[in-house]
């Protein structure tokens, strides 16, 4: 469970070192310009840029494959179908009654495609090159009422606690014998219960010690706060956030203003 | 002035019959290091959580009596003003750390009331080596040891620079090294910087070694307050109040039982051990022709 | 450090543990090669620091986690061959936290689950049931909700709720921790009788003075390993053995050997032990 939040890989490389806040706006500003592009080669030149992105993040082969196995999944099922619902334009390629193939309908596919494949590529680059601390801490910094960011990083921080004491708790009932994976759905569904209960009535024995713990320690006693933590941003932030933000404004010009077709 | 100030102080939670306390008083000086000992429902934890105003403002319910914590009246300050004249620490480890590092969890009380950058920094160096955790700053709290986690939990509650901590069962998920470790803590904040260290536990064993006072609870009462010799000599007393006595107090009641004129009384092994040789030589003078 | 195997070995064994290693996921090996016989009927305790294994080791034992390497059988078969679901019927293990069990609206539904999930006839379930409740004190709360109980009753409701399961092997994992000194008593009378009726205990803690009053049998494990088998006796003269392996003596064992010189045994392990031997040693106290 927690692998799908936690993509974090440390390393040293200028992607994990720039400001979570320009990561973000990048990821903005990828995914916009992913889809607001319809040209094919267009969508493959970026397609081909994300890819050097995760390779210059030194991401694990291994890690990357996991993360996009569904990804490539929907891509095939795309490819797969968009044609058949999209039978317009010229030529056709094939045509068994109802069903008719053509060339932009396979186009059109593919683009789609691979769209999503940038789309989840851009945050992907932002996940596993950004821990959890620092993307709270960027979201806060950019404006994030800061309530928010202290839930968010709480839910994030007690993920594993919870996976642990769900496993924890998924042994003590298989001690009494209790099978998980067999029976029929009836069964299975009360079986679910001694595994949810034992779960929410831990986690609201929590929430309670939790609050006597933040109200111990002055939360919400001033409207300001300071935080310990700092993102400074260096040249080299200012400069990827340019890039980032002329990446998007460029083309979305171009093919808005000046109908230049992208 | 005095830490903690009950007087005749009653509570009695919200949708509860039974009073939590009753009748309480109790007094805890400047730097005293103060036990708690008493079974599960004597009120012990209720008194860790009035000493710094979670009760009543936090948990709710009916309080009658004076309690005065610095000098300031519990019923007229927030929990929020009295965050930093006193630091409290649960016995669960895993509740009270909410952050997803040490050094943002430390960091934590402080930034609530706006303290400058710098000086956060410099009160989360001060605190984490105070706990000897220094260095842990980026580590998750997922990935401490139990001992560890109440370490940073004691850090945390130090940032706030309080006069006074109170601990409510800290030692119960650790195992003993961690208790140890637990304990030398709390001993060099108390002497090395004055702290007033207020413990509720279940096992005598450490209040009879370290504590200036030891209170024993029963029902929502203090029965017997004073110093730990005096207090936790009587290992049958102790066991009807559901109190764990200190092991070498069984030995020096059944000597007091055996022997005649045995009137030692020890808590500790370093006392036992002196007490025990100070008897052999007394008794082989005693016995020369 | 050779071990002491306690005498009447010829009893049959329960739990046999060859050659055993285990591995985390995450890489972390966390038994290094334990083999060990438990035989019917014993009151074992198996101690060590955070880390040591032993709770790994005991998850081994009833199936929740399967070797690495090496072989677990149990009363001659092999773990590999059994699910949880049928070890549960041999062997019942108490968890430390009893909130990540109870469920049920009444102390009597949950202690009829284990049973029901075993598949017994209902008249046997509401006869293990009814004996688990009054052997762990229960009768008078037994239609009350678990979770309105105090710490201790729920430590209770959760093992009468593996008793009711009837197993050969009871495994409690740190049974008295955050328990006062009646609670624990209370729960730990409750053991010793289980005990006598012929179940074969064993007990996970790191409470040096519960192991030296109630077992019969000590195994120290200290990463990973064990490091000494012996009866409480033999496990207490070795102090530095102990604080090695992250253990604290309990009090009177300190304090024996401090008095060694006063003809004070090193393998005391009660006051009243200790008060005999000053009482007795050299004559100098009479």
């Amino acid at each position: 469970m927690t692998a799908f939040i936690d993509l974090y890989t440390e390393s040293g490389t200028f992607l994990h070192r720039m400001d979570p806040r320009v990561k973000i706006v990048a990821v903005a500003t990828l995914s916009l310009l992913a889809l607001i592009m319809s040209h094919l080669v267009y969508l493959l030149v970026l397609t081909a840029v994300m890819v050097v992105l995760i390779l210059l993040g030194r991401a694990s082969f291994q890690k990357t494959m996991l993360a996009f196995s569904y990804v490539f999944r929907v891509m095939a099922l795309i490819v797969v179908l968009w044609p058949i619902f999209n039978p317009g334009g010229t030529p056709v390629l094939f045509e068994l009654g109802p069903i008719r193939i053509t060339e932009p309908g396979i186009m059109a596919g593919i683009a789609t495609a691979v769209r999503i494949f940038c789309l989840a590529a851009s945050w992907y680059l932002l996940m596993f090159t950004t821990s959890q601390r620092d993307l709270v801490c960027g979201l806060v910094k950019m404006g994030l009422r800061f309530d928010f960011g202290l839930s968010l990083a709480m839910a994030l921080r007690f993920l594993p606690t919870f996976s642990a004491i769900v496993e924890s708790i998924k042994d003590a009932q298989r001690a009494r014998g209790m099978e998980l994976d067999k029976g029929n759905l009836r069964k299975r569904a009360r079986d679910y219960v001694a595994v949810l209960v034992p779960t929410i009535i831990t986690a609201l024995k929590m929430a309670d010690m939790l609050s006597l713990a933040l109200q111990s320690r002055a939360y919400g006693a001033r409207s300001d706060r300071t935080y310990v933590r700092e993102l400074k941003m260096l040249a080299g932030d200012y400069v990827a956030l340019s890039i980032a933000v002329a990446v998007f404004a460029i083309p979305a010009t171009a093919k808005y203003i000046f109908s230049i077709p992208l | 002035m005095r830490a903690l100030d009950l007087r005749n102080v009653r509570f009695r939670y919200r949708g509860s019959e039974a009073a939590a306390l009753d009748n309480v008083s109790l007094e805890v000086e400047k730097g005293e290091f103060v036990t708690l000992l008493g079974s599960n429902g004597s009120g012990k934890s209720t008194i860790c959580m009035l000493s710094n105003g979670l009760i009543p403002h936090a948990l709710p319910g009916d309080l009658q009596g004076k309690t005065e914590i610095f000098g300031f009246d519990v019923k007229e300050h927030s929990v929020a003003e009295f965050s930093t004249k006193v630091g409290i620490v649960f016995q669960e480890p895993e509740s009270q750390l909410f952050c997803m590092s040490v050094e943002e969890e430390v960091a934590f009380g402080p930034e609530n009331l706006a303290v400058p950058r710098e000086e956060l920094r410099e009160r989360v160096e001060w605190a984490l080596e105070l706990v000897g955790m220094k260095g842990y700053n980026d580590r998750s709290p997922f990935s401490l040891s139990g001992g560890q986690k109440q370490r940073v939990a004691i850090a945390a509650a130090l940032s706030m620079r309080p006069a006074m901590l109170v601990l409510d069962e800290p030692a119960y998920a650790l195992d003993p090294v961690g208790r140890v470790e637990l304990y030398q803590v709390l001993i060099e904040l108390k002497e090395q910087h004055g702290m007033t260290v207020l413990l509720a536990e279940c096992d005598s064993e450490e209040a009879a070694k370290y504590s200036d006072k030891v209170a024993l609870m029963k029902d929502g009462r203090v029965v017997s307050f004073g110093k730990p010799r005096d207090v936790l000599g009587d290992p049958e007393r102790l066991r009807s109040l559901g109190i764990m006595p200190p092991q070498v107090s069984e030995v020096s009641a059944l000597l007091k039982e055996r022997l005649d004129g045995s009137y030692f009384s020890f808590i500790s092994v370093d006392e036992a051990e002196r007490s025990i040789n100070e008897m052999f030589t007394n008794r082989k003078r005693g016995s020369k022709p | 450090m050779i071990p002491r195997v306690p005498p009447s070995a010829n009893q049959d064994k329960i739990i046999s543990v060859h050659g055993v290693k285990f591995v985390y996921n995450g890489g972390v090996q966390a038994l290094a090669g334990i083999d060990i016989d438990i035989r019917r009927g014993d009151y074992l305790a198996i101690v060590g620091g955070n880390g040591s294994g032993k709770t790994t080791l005991a998850k081994n034992m009833n199936g929740l986690l399967r070797p690495t390497n090496g072989s677990v059988t149990i009363n001659g078969v092999s773990t590999s061959e059994q699910t949880v679901a049928e070890l549960a019927k041999v062997i019942g293990y108490a968890f430390q936290n009893p909130d990540h069990q109870l469920f049920c609206s009444s102390v009597v539904e949950e202690v009829r689950f284990g049973p029901l999930n075993l598949g017994y006839p209902e008249a046997e379930v509401a006869k293990k049931t009814e004996m688990s409740i009054e052997a762990m004190g229960l009768s008078s709360v037994k239609d009350q909700p678990p979770f309105s109980l105090t710490l201790g009753e729920r430590r209770r409701v959760s093992i009468a709720s593996v008793m009711a399961m009837d197993p050969q092997v009871f495994i409690l994992d740190e049974p008295t921790t955050g328990l006062d000194a009646r609670e624990t008593d209370d729960l730990m009378e409750g053991v010793d009788r289980l005990n006598l009726d012929g179940r074969t205990v064993v007990l996970i803690t790191h409470d040096m003075k519960l192991v030296a009053k109630h077992a019969k049998r000590v195994v120290v494990m200290s990463e990973g390993r064990i490091v000494l088998d012996s009866d409480p006796r033999g496990v207490f003269t070795d102090l530095e053995l102990l604080l090695r392996s992250k253990l604290i003596p309990p009090p009177v064992a300190q304090l024996a050997h401090r008095l060694s010189s006063l003809g004070v045994p090193r393998d005391v392990i009660s006051p009243e032990e200790l008060v005999f031997h000053l009482m007795s040693g050299r004559g100098a106290l009479e």
